[in-house]
Order: structure tokens, then sequence, then C-alpha cells
């Protein structure tokens, strides 16, 4: 347990240290990953899966404002649609204009939200995000998580359907533009996962705020597993098409992800919790102070057994003079033969 | 000799001035009324954009249909219809926009000033030790 909290430290200190070139790097890394994610689940436009084209773009967003990769990964999302078929281009366009006009104007911060959220579904973990978002935001952040689950169905709902938009003759436009609003109008599983995303986190979040002791950890506990129920049990009502393993095993592997956050955000030693109660001219007080878990990093010093003299090669003439002459060794060996006789 | 405690200030401070300082002063540069009136209008202008995409999807949703039915249909009904849920929705934005708005300006106000008073601190540190 030290060594992890040494870890942690350490990893803070470094980012203290050098966030400056941290930052870009995981910019890069954040953007180089979401543009190859669209590429991998779209991939319509041929332009766009250029690895180069990639490359460039992720790397002008190491430059710029974080938002900017939300930008980016919409406009990739939007070419590909176009590429795919018009009717879908400007239902997406639709969307994603609604939601930055009516949510996103208020709050930008949880525009990452829209962007993670797909990119985890993708990842095969999408349950990590409500349990997250309930742990580190807010209860309005649901809506973000909402918006962000709507994108990855509807991305989701292209993909299903790729012959019939990519037929040229099949399905006239306005034929086309139904398909795509009735698709995610009337997505049955989109909808349970809002609900059942959007009940987690709003009971994450109200657990966590409780002072009982390891909220955060029965919080965890609690959302990642409403999630799995919920979701399981409109599974087998509605037959959904939901994958029943990849509920269980993604709830595990987020179970232990956001175990992981716990143990960096929030990192508390309940034993040492105290009590305090005290009084002004207008209230009481009954105060629970609970000590923080922080473990001062060892800092690492050279000890040095051998010390090299620096001397001038005359002296070094002298000193080896010295070494040779009979009186040291004669009494080096004298010592060795009195030792010798002792035994 | 470094004085610990004003140099844990300068530090706090520098922090805010990189980060949220700016947008705060922006905030307060105007009067609490004419901040929250600027939002409401923003609110107003996104809010049309809104509505008219929406009405524009509900058009091409079934254009030929709507076409065939506008003959037929109470056209002045129609529009009270949509000119009534235009209303609801900029009256619930509106809403919104104006505790939002009264919420970040008040939030601003109190750290800008918390600001200027660390401000006062610092100077104060300055003068002890002259």
């Amino acid at each position: 347990m030290s060594s992890l909290l040494e870890a942690r430290e350490t990893i803070k200190q470094f980012y203290g240290k050098h966030g400056i070139y941290v930052d870009p790097v995981l910019k890069f890394l954040g953007a180089l990953i979401a543009l190859l994610v669209i590429n991998g689940n779209m991939g319509y436009m041929e332009l766009l899966n250029n690895i180069v084209i990639v490359l460039v773009v992720a790397l002008m967003c190491s430059f710029m404002p974080r938002n900017f990769i939300v930008l980016v990964s919409a406009l990739f999302v939007l070419l590909h649609t176009y590429a795919l078929a018009v009717e879908c281009a400007i239902v997406v366009f639709a969307t994603f204009l609604l939601m930055f006009l009516l949510y996103f104007r208020f709050t930008p911060k949880d525009t990452k939200i829209v962007l993670l959220t797909p990119l985890l579904f993708a990842l095969k973990v999408p349950y990590v995000m409500p349990v997250a978002v309930g742990l580190l935001g807010g209860p309005i952040s649901v809506i973000a998580v909402s918006c962000g689950v709507a994108v990855r169905f509807m991305i989701r709902f292209m993909k299903d359907n790729f012959t019939t938009f990519s037929a040229q003759d099949a399905e006239t436009g306005s034929q086309k533009l139904r398909l795509m609003i009735d698709g995610i109008m009337d997505n049955k599983a989109m909808l349970v996962t809002i609900v059942a995303f959007a009940i987690t986190v709003i009971l994450v979040y109200t657990i966590r705020r409780l002072s009982t002791d390891h909220s955060w950890s029965i919080a965890i506990l609690v959302g990642t597993t409403t999630d799995a129920v919920f979701l399981l049990i409109c599974e087998f009502m509605m037959d959904l098409n939901f994958s029943v393993l990849g509920i269980i095993a993604g709830s595990a592997v987020s179970f232990f992800l956001c175990q992981i956050i716990r143990f960096m955000e929030f990192n508390v030693d309940y034993s040492r919790t105290e009590m305090v109660q005290f009084e002004d001219d207008e209230y009481y007080y009954y105060v629970k102070a609970v000590p923080k878990v922080v473990l001062a990093v060892p800092e690492k010093k050279v000890k040095r057994i051998n010390r090299q003299l620096k001397s001038k090669p005359g002296k070094q003439v002298r000193k080896a003079s010295t070494i040779k002459t009979a009186h040291g060794v004669s009494r080096t060996t004298t010592a060795r033969a009195e030792n010798d006789n002792k035994h | 000799m470094i004085n610990e405690k004003r140099v844990k200030l300068m530090t706090r401070m520098a922090a805010y001035e990189d980060g949220e300082f700016r947008r705060h002063k922006a905030v307060i540069g105007f009067f609490r009324s004419d901040y929250i009136s600027l939002q409401m209008v923003k609110t107003v202008i996104a809010t049309t954009i809104a509505y008219a995409i929406l009405f524009g999807l509900y058009l091409m949703y079934d254009f030929e249909k709507f076409m065939k039915e506008i003959y037929q249909m109470d056209v002045f009904q129609f529009i009270k219809t949509v000119v009534i849920l235009y209303l609801v929705m900029l009256a619930v934005f509106m809403l919104i926009t104006y505790v939002v708005s009264l919420y970040r300006y008040n939030r601003s106000l109190q750290s800008t000033r918390l600001y200027y008073g660390n401000l006062k601190k610092l100077s104060q540190f300055y003068q002890e030790e002259e």
C-alpha cells in the first residue's frame, strides 16, 4: 500500500514539475486515440483515414485548448457522416448544434464527457463514465453523459445501417432522413442506457457526499451494481440486444478503474477520524475531520563510499611511490603474519 | 530572508490570475443587470436557432405528408401552436439563464473581492518588511 501511495505522490510531483510538457503530450495522445477510434468505427471518408492527417491533427490539438479535441472529433464524425449520406450529416449536425446551443453553452467544461462516453463505449468499458461523473462531477452532468450516449448510439445506428444509407438509389433523401431520425428517437437501447446512466450518476453523487465512512467505495460499489442490474433486467424484459457477458465484465473492469480514480482523488484514513464539537455565538458545530493519506516521497541520496581524490598528477606520483615503499608492504605482511599466529 | 507567508499568498494569487481571473474580471466588468441582460439576449438568439432547427427537422421528417395536409389544416391554429411551443421553450431557457448568470456573477464578484483583499495583504507584507 505504501508503495502505491509513494507512486501516487511521485506522479503528482512529476506532473507538478513537468506539467508544461506533460499536458501537450496527454492532449496529443487523447486526440490521437479519439480520432483513431472514430476512424475505426466510421471511416467512410477515405481521406480522413490517412494516418498522416490523423497525426497532424492530433499534433495541432496538443497546442490548442482541451475543447479543441472535442471540436475536431465532432468535425471528423460529421465529415465521415457526410461521406456516408448527406441526410445523415444534416441530422448529426443538427444534433451537435442543439447540444451546443441548449446545454454546452452553459457548461463548456462538460464537453469532454460527450467525447469520452462514446470512446469508452468503443473500449468496452462505458460503465466507468456514470460512476466517474458521479464521483468527480455533479448531478447536472447527467445531461452531458446522456448526450454522449446519444452520440454513441447515433454512430452505431449509422454503422448498422451502412448498406441502406450508402445505397444511391434504393432510398430517397427524405426516407433516409426519416430513417435516421427514427433511429435516434425510437432507439429503446439508447433510452434504457440513458436512464441507467442517469440513475447511476445521481446515486453515486448522493452516496459519495454522505459523511459516512468509506462513502466513495460504497458509492462505486452501489453505482456499478445498480447500473449492471438495471441494464440486465431491461435486457431480459425488452430484449435490447445487449451483451450480458459484456455488461458483467465491463462493470467489473469499471469497478476497478473507479477504485483507481478513488485512490488518486480521495484517499483518506478513516482510522484516524476525529469528531470535534465546538460553538460560537450563533451555532453549535459537529465536525468530522478525516485526515488524508499523504506519504512523503523519500529523496534519493547518493552516498559515496569510495572517495575519489582529485589531485594533481605530480602528487599522484608521490602517493604511488609511498605505496610502493617497503614500509607499507612490510607493515601489512607483518600484520597478516601476527593474525595467523593468533589463530 | 524569504517571507514564507508572502510567497504562499503570491503563489495562490498567481494561480488564480492564470486561471479564472480573466473570466471573472470580464464578468464583473458589467453591472449585474447588464450582464444578466446580455446573457438573456444570447439565450434568445441560441434558443431561436435551436427551435428553428427542431422545427426544420420536424418539417423535413415527413415533408410530403405535411404539404398534403397543409391545405386541409387550420393554418392559424398550427402557427399558434408553433409560437406557443417556441415561447414555452424560450421561457424555460431564459429562466435557466437567469439562475446561471446570477450565480456566476455573484461567484465572480466574491472571487475577485478575495483577490483584491489578498493584494492589500501583500502590500502590507511589503510595508512591514520595509
